[in-house]
């Protein structure tokens, strides 16, 4: 089974599943390089090298008899850095990290970056829809957007669900929890009463 | 014994209708998000953070404390039901259990399941309320400095032991102490690497990291490769029950929770490790060895038995020391900090009604997660159901939610995303992170305690290693740090829970867990940490 070729409308479960999967699960050999994990450890030591050079901006004020707010950013600048070096050195000789498990991965399954792409366009506009809109309507078609993304049939199923379960959410936390959320004018208008 | 008066106390003060009430909620909610694939405990009391605006201090603890137990009964059935691999620490339940639900058993390893973690729970609890003022004897008296030495040794634990890979583990750890950094500093007032962006000054806060890390990044993660077509759940049919299987669970359970629970108490403890070592040992002393990897009830009961009283051991130096060592723990302990109590040695006498409650909540909590799981298995098995799209689509939703109820400022979602993201590629390319929550929580009271005693000192380094206490907790500290990654280069790859399954047990038993244990895992702590 882990040999087969993923194929996405296939479930990839049959009667030796567990098995199967479990197979699939050993890491695979590694071949070559991985750019997105050097990526990743350029990034760490960057970050190492910022903390390093900007913590030499942080004022020290007044007397300085004791240790002042530079030294736990030097030493954490360092190991960062430290780490980023050792990383980087095991990347290079074909060291590849295990990708992260969890029960709705298929590990056999390759990246989907249009669905990560759909997602982060979506929850980016809703963050800046919220204050426009209200959340609950910001809110239902983000969600709409996702579940579409993430495999949802239709138009109409996605925007009820959402619409249903981000008004339900909102009236409980806002007027039983009193937390701060914008309704938009019309649900705001709507529930004034209660 | 005083610790028994003391529960007594607590126990009284946890059976008021409201506090029934939350600890209610807390379960049925824990249960119903370990159900849930891709929700943990972790980030639901992330989410849950908000609510401490509204909530008195016991009610709000009673609720997390709920999550926090009923996150691992849900936990089990999902690996029990589920065809798919899971988290790390239900992954050695998943091996038999599935194979047990294969095999038409699927409703005795529920309730083994079950009957395990309540009596472990229960065991672990109690072991918990006699240990706790004890531990607070010990540590009544520890300098700054020997607290820094237990920061760091959780730091390095966090780290190093229990992820799949080492370096990884410091860097997450890295980052997160980064992320901690940022604001102003508390002692002197100056600003630290916050760009010069004002709403940085204030720190970015711990709400939008957990939330960002465990539940945008997860989502992404997912969204990236998931698995397409209906979800398969196994039937929990099959006899319930018997009194052979009984007979065949008692020991395990036992075993398990005294495995679990000392090794769940030490600051780098988790619930992982102990799982494994459970599962090792039941496979060795096992009657029917013939039955494991093909559905043995025995590999189900002790590691389940293990997991559930690492989960009340970790609670021991949280409460005592105020040291978390699991992602969950130190969400509990941000609860605890935004009411402006601290925990730590002094938490038992100045806030003793709020933690012989807390307490008591978890022994009464406990009882109703077996009345809630052992009848209405099926209702579970339902959630489990829940089509992804909408699944992920919702945990954004309550993301959004919940980040966004802290400063209602949107800023704070672009953050989220931006954090989300990074929590995203950690998972594709294995940096746990879990190091990353405790490394931000945990850093800025590392920080303030070496401080402090560098104060004392005025300046002399020599001053950390002054107590025989930092000493020997710097030099296991140095130890979990050189010992993984010299094992590494020495001997390669760890074996995987498979090979382990398949009988290759542990390769060095002497200083045994750390190699068979962590193999393959990657979020440290597993079940508890999402």
């Amino acid at each position: 089974m882990s040999g087969a070729a993923p194929d996405p409308d296939v479930s990839t479960t049959d009667a030796t599943g567990a098995h199967a999967s479990a197979a699939s699960r050993a890491p695979a050999p590694p071949a070559g390089i991985s750019r997105g994990e050097l990526a990743m450890v350029v990034l760490l030591g960057a970050l190492g090298l910022y903390l390093l050079l900007d913590a030499a901006n942080i004022a020290v004020p007044g007397s300085s008899n004791t240790i002042g707010p530079r030294f736990f950013p030097y030493l954490v600048g360092g190991v960062v850095l430290a780490t980023a070096l050792a990383l980087g050195f095991r990347v290079l000789r074909g060291d590849r990290g295990p990708a992260d498990e969890s029960e709705d991965v298929d590990p056999d399954a390759p990246t989907s970056w249009p669905s990560v792409g759909i997602i982060v366009v979506a929850f980016l506009g809703h963050a800046l829809l919220i204050n426009v809109i209200g959340w609950p309507l910001a809110v239902t078609l983000m969600f709409a957007l996702v579940a579409w993304a993430l495999g949802a049939r239709g138009v109409v199923r996605p925007l009820l669900a959402g619409g249903v379960l981000s008004v339900f959410v909102w009236i409980v936390f806002v007027k039983a929890l009193n937390v701060a959320l914008p309704g938009g004018t019309l649900l705001e208008l709507a529930t004034g009463w209660l | 014994m005083g610790a028994l008066g003391d529960l007594a106390g607590g126990l009284a003060d946890a059976l008021t209708p409201v506090n029934l009430l939350f600890a209610l909620l807390g379960v049925v909610l824990g249960t119903a998000v370990g159900v849930l694939p891709g929700i943990g405990p972790a980030m639901t009391v992330a989410l849950l953070l908000p609510i401490t605006y509204a909530l008195e201090p016991t009610a709000a603890l009673i609720l997390f404390a709920g999550i926090y137990y009923g996150g691992m009964y849900g936990g089990s059935t999902t690996s029990i039901l589920l065809n798919t691999p899971g988290e790390s620490s239900s992954i050695m339940t998943a091996l038999e259990g599935n194979q047990m639900a294969k095999a038409g058993r699927g409703a005795a390893a529920l309730a083994t399941a079950a009957l395990g973690s309540f009596v472990a729970g229960t065991i672990a609890t109690l072991l918990l309320a006699l240990v706790a003022p004890t531990v607070v004897d010990l540590v009544i008296g520890i300098t700054a400095a020997d607290y820094f030495a237990l920061a760091v040794l959780a730091f390095v634990a966090v780290a190093t032991v229990l992820g799949s890979s080492p370096l990884r583990g410091l860097a997450s750890l890295g980052i997160g102490l980064y992320l901690g950094l940022v604001g102003t500093d508390v002692l002197t007032g100056q600003e630290r690497f916050t760009l010069g962006v004002p709403q940085l000054a204030d720190g970015i806060d711990v709400v939008v990291v957990a939330v960002a890390l465990f539940a945008v990044g997860e989502s992404l993660y997912v969204a990236s490769r998931l698995r397409r077509g209906p979800v398969q759940v196994i039937a929990a049919s099959g006899p319930w029950f018997t009194r052979r299987d009984l007979r065949r669970s008692v020991g395990p359970w036992l075993r398990g929770t005294a495995l679990g629970f000392p090794l769940g108490a030490l600051p780098a403890g988790g619930a992982e490790i102990p799982t494994f070592l459970s599962y090792a040992t039941e496979r060795k002393l096992t009657k029917h060895p013939e039955e494991f990897g093909k559905g043995a009830i025995e590999g189900v009961a002790g590691p389940e038995a293990a997991n559930n009283a690492a989960a009340a051991g970790v609670l021991v130096p949280l409460l005592t020391l105020g040291l978390p060592t699991s992602a969950t723990a130190a969400i509990i302990l941000v609860a605890f900090q935004s009411y402006g109590i601290q925990p730590g040695p002094t938490l038992l006498t100045s806030e003793s009604t709020l933690v012989w409650t807390l307490i008591a909540s978890l022994l009464v909590g406990n009882l109703m997660l077996l009345v809630l799981n052992l009848p209405l298995a099926r209702v579970w098995v339902q959630v489990l159901r829940v089509p992804r799209p909408y699944l992920y689509a919702g945990i954004l939703m309550f993301a959004s939610l919940g980040c966004y109820a802290v400063n209602a400022d949107p800023l704070d979602l672009v953050l989220l995303l931006a954090i989300g993201l990074l929590g995203f590629a950690m998972r594709r390319y294995g940096w746990p992170v879990a190091p990353a929550i405790v490394g931000l929580i945990l850093g800025p009271v590392a920080e303030t305690n070496l401080r402090r005693a560098l104060a004392i000192s005025s300046g002399d380094l020599g001053v950390l290693l002054d107590t025989w206490f930092s000493r020997v907790v710097l030099a296991l500290a140095l130890l979990a740090l050189v010992v993984p990654i010299v094992l590494r280069a020495v001997r390669g790859r760890r074996s995987t829970p498979e090979e382990l399954a398949a009988g290759e047990g542990l390769r060095h038993p002497d200083h045994g867990h750390r190699e068979s244990v962590g193999a393959r895992t990657d979020g440290p702590g597993g079940e508890e940490e999402r």
